[in-house]
């Protein structure tokens, strides 16, 4: 039997267990066993991986790019859910307010999530300052910085964000796209009292992570396991609802652009 | 006096849930605690939080009969909160430990009595109760008495 493959992944709610249980049990069926450890924080989990800890690390974008700045890029993005690819934010301002365009947001302010939250704070601060718009100097930022370290994972700071902008605190505030979708759709936002002022370029999100010097061919056996789940398939449907994807596609690294422009932007490395 | 112990047996089972054997009769109960909402059996958390409803509940009843109370419905809504349950996970950084931080446990009680004698009945359960005087020390406890008419 062959040796496990170590699976590191950051639980922010003990129901998430649930999903690497099924996970597990799948992998096994397919002759290729993981054992899954959780984190508390990617901190922690990006260290396991470069430390050789753990096999491959289920990664959020923010980690990915942890991973290769801490390594000097000798990391592999190796697969990641339809669902990661090509994801924007939306800037959200009321129905009513006067803000018609980014400009029109200079000396308001912004409500966003948690400091280290990709789409709900880095990936819109960092839009908005390639659009001229400084963060903390042309407009106000207020940061909702719940669960620090699980890099937004837990969407409560950007649903903070959002019912400040509710309370009239502040003039727009920040979230994924998923997000605004789920909750027009259950009933969170009301669509007709709010509106998308602007969205950011489009972004890739998580990512399963290597390092360098993991065997090909045991990054091979691994995916060919991952990609034979099917969504047609009832075994396989509830787990990739339960993780929101339809089809585990390859991993790429074209659309960390937007995040990576913005930790450069913001120094969000700088000093460690 | 002698001593008056209880004894019972759990096996556990190759795959599937443990196996208590107490007196003449049988149970099953699952992982210590699980987080899927569809999970087959109750774990031993969820036991332990009906053993303390049960003996509020069926403390209340004994209270009842000696003093020759009218109760038509015992109900209670027991929950319990752990310290951290990602620490029972084994979830590297966490801080804290999976024990019961907190039970909270409202029971109803459906009666025509005054509520003074309802109330004199609870407190005197509450002194007796074995379970409450056992976790008092380590686990806050939220007990509540309603009266419903």
């Amino acid at each position: 039997m062959p040796r496990p493959l170590v699976v590191g992944a950051v639980l922010y709610d003990p129901k998430v267990a649930t999903i690497w249980d099924i996970m597990g049990e799948f992998f096994a069926q397919q002759g290729c066993p993981i054992n899954v450890v959780f984190y508390s924080n990617y901190g922690l989990q990006v260290e396991a991986l470069l430390n050789k800890h753990i096999d491959i690390a289920w990664n959020s974008p923010l980690a990915w790019l942890d991973a290769q700045h801490r390594s000097g890029g000798q990391c592999r993005a190796i697969a990641m859910r339809d669902t990661d690819r090509n994801r924007v934010s939306h800037l959200v301002v009321k129905q009513a307010s006067d803000i018609v365009t980014l400009e029109h947001l200079r000396g308001k302010t912004l409500a966003v999530g948690a400091k280290d939250s990709p789409q709900a704070t880095l990936i819109p601060l960092g839009f908005l300052q390639r659009h001229g718009l400084r963060p903390e100097i042309d407009l106000q930022v207020r940061r909702f910085d719940l669960l620090v370290g699980k890099h937004g994972d837990h969407v409560g700071g950007e649903l903070e964000a959002f019912r400040c902008l509710e309370r009239g605190e502040a003039d727009a505030s920040a979230m994924l796209d998923l997000n605004w979708d789920r909750w027009a759709g259950d009933g969170t936002i009301s669509p007709a009292e709010y509106r998308i002022l602007a969205s950011t370029g489009s972004f890739d999100h998580c990512v399963f992570t290597v390092r360098e010097d993991f065997p090909r061919d045991l990054e091979e056996e691994w995916l060919k396991a991952l990609f034979s789940m099917r969504y047609d398939d009832p075994r396989h449907r509830e787990m990739m609802d339960m993780e929101g994807l339809k089809q585990w596609l390859p991993g790429r690294t074209t659309g960390f652009g937007p995040l990576g422009y913005a930790v450069e932007q913001l120094g969000f490395f700088q000093g460690r | 006096m002698e001593e008056t112990r209880w004894t019972l047996r759990v096996r556990a089972g190759s795959k599937g849930p443990s196996t208590i054997y107490v007196r003449r009769r049988q149970f099953q109960a699952g992982e210590p605690l699980h987080f899927d909402p569809e999970y087959a059996h109750a774990t031993a958390v969820e036991y332990l939080l009906a053993a303390i409803g049960a003996d509020l509940v069926g403390g209340l009843q004994v209270i009842a009969r000696r003093q020759s109370l009218q109760m038509n419905q015992v109900e209670a809504v027991v929950s319990g909160k752990l310290n951290n349950p990602l620490t029972y996970l084994g979830v590297v950084g966490e801080e804290g430990h999976p024990g019961l931080e907190q039970v909270a446990v409202t029971v109803y009680v459906s009666s025509a009595e005054s509520e003074a004698r309802i109330r004199q009945a609870w407190d005197e359960m509450l002194k007796r109760s074995p379970l409450v005087n056992t976790l008092k020390p380590t686990v806050r406890l939220d007990l509540t008495v309603k009266l419903v008419i």
